[in-house]
């Protein structure tokens, strides 16, 4: 019971965190060192709120290898598509 | 076999996954697919055309960022209601499950009032290619909402009902794990389309 207990704090930092990030996301776009190092900041942000949902909240931290797979091979195939169009679309307009 | 073997063997078995939880990650997968296809398309298509931001200036970055905040505190009370449920607290379950609902359904009000300023200054889907891209992203966002809400709620009757909720507790888990994919994607939905 007291290690179920423990976790419930858990969960509320993780949150805090969550919109504390939220906020440095904001704050990001006013940061003075150009628009694109503020666009990087922010997406890698986004990209920490995230692991912090995945790994907590999703309880990924604690999964299997094969839910890892599930989920991690769309990502990979996204990524590689996504790349191979770059040259098609964003170059020949 | 004796009963030392018989408990060393069943030991080293790796544990089994539920069904359910595969099936839902099974979905969640084929959901990456599908927003994280829309959302590469909306970035090459964004680099293609110059950035388009004269059209993202138009869009409403505070009305977000609250239903950003909006949406991570539903993230947090689903999570509770699995933990509520896991240790068998029925009715604290289905007090976070309402929460959650609730939560839902205010980022979905949020939503229509941020269309409704965007429409009334004639910002519509046929309007230019950002915008299309706006309204198929963010709508397709609140249809999986509308399903997350619906499951919640579902869930959040069944443990109203004392005979009903140890057949579906476990079901909570799955629900969250939905709930949690649909937060992710407003995660990175948010910066690209309002921040960058």
């Amino acid at each position: 019971m007291e290690e179920a207990e423990a976790k419930y704090p858990n969960n509320v930092a993780i949150w805090v965190w969550l919109i504390a990030l939220l906020a440095a996301g904001l704050l990001a776009g006013y940061l003075p060192f150009g628009h694109y190092v503020a666009v990087a900041a922010i997406f890698a942000i986004a990209l920490v709120k995230a692991v912090l949902v995945t790994r907590h909240y999703m309880h990924l931290r604690s999964e299997s290898l094969l839910i890892y797979a599930i989920g991690g091979v769309p990502l990979l195939l996204l990524l590689t598509m996504a790349l191979l169009l770059v040259p098609d679309i964003v170059y020949n307009r | 076999m004796s009963t030392a073997t018989a408990t060393a063997t069943a030991a080293a078995q790796p544990e089994r996954i539920a069904s359910g939880k595969l099936a839902i990650w099974w979905f969640l997968a084929s959901e990456i697919m599908t927003f994280g296809g829309l959302l590469a398309t909306f970035v090459l298509c964004r680099f293609a055309n110059g950035g388009w931001a004269e059209e993202s200036s138009h869009v409403n970055a505070q009305i977000a960022a609250f239903n950003t905040l909006v949406l991570v505190t539903s993230s947090l009370t689903i999570v509770q209601a699995h933990h509520a449920a896991e240790h068998g607290d029925r009715k604290k379950a289905g007090t976070y499950l309402l929460y959650t609902v609730l939560l839902g359904l205010f980022f979905l009000c949020v939503k229509a009032y941020e269309y409704s300023i965007e429409i009334g200054h004639g910002y519509t889907p046929g309007v230019s290619m950002f915008w299309s891209f706006y309204y198929g992203m963010t709508g397709l966002h609140a249809l999986h909402v509308v399903g997350g809400i619906v499951a919640n709620f579902a869930l959040f009757v069944a443990a109203q009902r004392e005979h009903v909720w140890p057949k579906v507790h476990q079901r909570v888990e799955y629900a969250g794990l939905y709930w949690h994919f649909v937060d992710v994607v407003w995660i990175f939905l948010f910066p690209l389309v309002y921040l960058s």
